[in-house]
């Protein structure tokens, strides 16, 4: 994710104004950044603690991987948009217990994990992640 | 014809005021707005005069439809119900219908329905500035097939000549205004076997060249830069065969700006062209932008330099907001509103910044989506939220949602098809439709639902409107073929 991208995340959580948690209690991925391209103080504030956040799955990028994205919107192509995929601006990584099992890229998920901030490389995949969710499971 | 109708119709001929006291109604709030918008109707006048200017506006996907989502939207982001608000466009004394259908497609493309407005032919969907001769993809079909642009025949008259689109300026809509290609995707490469075209991007920077097109703004920086060389924001170019265009524009005298500030630093004293490209691939949706202009700030910066560039001869301008589209395919109406609304704050700006006497406005959109809206609602349902029941005793809606038979609320807007489908793959596409709450289909990011599942919601053959004002404004009438768009325009700026 380049900075323009975090800006895109920012301003979108400005923009509709749901800073912090959504009113259910769960989190939606635009509440994790700030303005100013840094993580929000919610996000600071749960580092390392369990959170549930609401999303899709986007296609898993290996079907035996043990993390999905997480995507605000269903990963849904478009030709007329794009002339080949696009990866979208904001995500987050699911790193996930158990065997993956596939859900449908456009049906709502919750995914409950413990999140990490900061860079890290998958090694199997070589997938950059700014965010993640670690012993993770979804449903 | 009954007696009161009689009456009605004789007032109308004579004093619409006078008669129209002697009924009951007479005093109505909704009579006297009546009668004020006839006698405004009846004091229209035909323009005239030979057009100076054209600016030709498409927002890309804003059928009928949408564009009636983003009326109740910016009229409820204003704190009215929606219903009675008016855009911009909406105000302009003109309209038409137009049929959008590509010759090989009743669902028609960008590519094909900008070809029609802009060269006054249609031709096939998928195709930029060629005939319905041509093969999609097959370039050695393109020999003595292709079309003249209205940029080009506007150049050749001396004005000044722009496009402006917050998609990529290589996308289709831009692209009509200067390229001539089998394939609306041959953006920044062609077949290796394609020796009879260029590239879009070459051919945009060839026309900047030869000054058919003063003016670019748009996304779209990666088409013109190479592979192995990061943007000014780190994003890689595609161009696989070494070219970098923009320092190859920049050493032609072209004025170059990738973001909101060097947007501002641009000259618009019309001295040089002015190219700007603010996104990698298309701009930010508006609801998401940051650090780049919005679509009225470059509508008003082209328009400020052409008018300086054209001079006394004028100039043309091609405006696209190409997002409501992305957003509708996306199923996602509260980012294709709000691009509507970025949309007519254009309008607006081209409106405010340009004499009806001698600029002709044409505002239209290119196909409509598979968008449909949902009853019975009542007055003040957000045009994004659920559809809420009428109240018999008052003007606003009862706050209670109407119920499907599913005992399920349903939203005032749905797509025909799209990832909003309600059929699940992993259930053998069956399903039953989610429960659904207001608070959660006003969220920015939601999916409005759908039936027929796509991964991409569909574009559809629906008619557009289009309306106009200024010279020769009038003769946008009726239903109409797209491609007569381009005819009245070329008649104004040609009319003795």
């Amino acid at each position: 994710m380049n900075r323009r991208q975090f800006v895109i995340a920012a301003a979108t959580a400005a923009l509709t104004g749901t800073h912090g948690h959504a009113s259910d209690g769960k989190i939606i991925m635009r509440d994790l950044y700030n303005k100013d391209l840094s993580f929000s103080n919610l996000a600071l504030s749960l580092e390392g603690r369990s959170i549930t956040v609401k999303g899709y799955m986007a296609p898993p990028l290996k079907a035996d991987a043990n993390f999905f994205v997480l995507t605000k919107m269903p990963m849904s192509v478009c030709p007329f948009c794009e002339t080949e995929a696009e990866w979208p601006d904001d995500i987050l990584a699911v790193h996930i217990k158990r065997r993956l099992k596939m859900m449908p890229y456009n049906v709502r998920i919750e995914a409950s994990g413990v999140l990490e901030l900061g860079a890290e490389t998958d090694t199997r995949t070589g997938f950059v992640s700014r965010v993640r969710l670690t012993e993770a499971r979804y449903s | 014809m009954k007696t009161r109708t009689v009456v009605i119709f004789t007032a109308t001929l004579c004093t619409t005021a006078t008669f129209a006291q002697e009924l009951p109604q007479s005093n109505n709030t909704w009579f006297t707005e009546g009668q004020a918008a006839l006698e405004a109707a009846l004091a229209k006048q035909p323009n005239t005069n030979r057009a100076t200017n054209v600016i030709l506006m498409i927002s890309d996907g804003n059928g009928v439809g949408t564009n009636y989502a983003t009326r109740l939207f910016q009229g409820q982001q204003s704190g009215n119900f929606g219903d009675e608000h008016v855009l911009p466009h909406e105000a302009f004394p003109n309209l038409a219908l137009v049929k959008t259908y590509n010759v090989n497609a009743q669902t028609p493309d960008s590519a094909g329905t900008g070809t029609a407005m802009m060269s006054g032919i249609k031709t096939k969907a998928g195709v930029v500035g060629v005939n319905e001769k041509v093969i999609r993809g097959d370039c050695t079909t393109i020999e003595g097939n292709t079309v003249a642009s209205l940029n080009e025949i506007m150049s050749e008259m001396g004005k000044a000549t722009g496009i402006v689109s917050t998609a990529r300026i290589t996308h289709a809509t831009p692209a009509s205004a200067y390229a001539k290609s089998v394939d609306r995707n041959f953006e920044e490469a062609v077949p290796e076997d394609c020796t009879q075209q260029a590239d879009i991007a070459r051919q945009l920077l060839s026309a900047m060249a030869a000054g058919t097109i003063d003016v670019a703004m748009g996304g779209g920086r990666r088409n013109f830069l190479p592979t192995d060389t990061p943007d000014d924001e780190q994003d890689m170019g595609r161009r696989e065969d070494g070219r970098n265009l923009i320092t190859e524009a920049q050493h032609a005298g072209v004025s170059y700006a990738w973001n909101d500030e060097t947007f501002a630093a641009m000259p618009l004293d019309g001295s040089v062209p002015l190219l700007g490209l603010f996104q990698s691939g298309h701009m930010q949706y508006d609801a998401d932008r940051t650090g780049e202009p919005s679509l009225a700030e470059m509508t008003t910066a082209a328009i400020t330099a052409l008018q300086t560039a054209g001079g006394d001869n004028g100039f043309f301008l091609q405006i696209e907001a190409g997002r409501v589209d992305h957003a509708n395919h996306g199923g996602n109406l509260a980012r294709a509103v709000r691009d509507g609304v970025a949309f007519a704050e254009a309008v607006a700006a081209a409106d405010e910044l340009t004499d009806d006497a001698h600029t002709l406005i044409v505002v239209t959109a290119d196909h409509e989506h598979a968008i449909a809206f949902n009853g019975y609602c009542g007055r003040g349902s957000n045009i994004l939220g659920l559809c809420m029941s009428i109240d018999g005793e008052g003007t606003k809606h009862s706050g209670v949602p109407e119920l499907a038979d599913d005992e399920r609320p349903y939203t005032v807007a749905g797509y025909l098809n799209g990832p909003g489908s309600v059929l699940r793959e992993d259930m053998n596409f069956s399903g039953v439709r989610p429960q659904i709450v207001e608070d959660e289909v006003t969220d920015l990011d939601y999916i409005q639902q759908a039936l027929i599942p796509k991964s991409s919601e569909t574009h559809s053959g629906e008619d557009v409107a289009v309306y106009a004002k200024g010279p020769f404004a009038h003769l946008f009438d009726g239903t109409i073929e797209q491609n007569v768009i381009f005819h009245i325009i070329d008649h104004a700026v040609t009319a003795e």
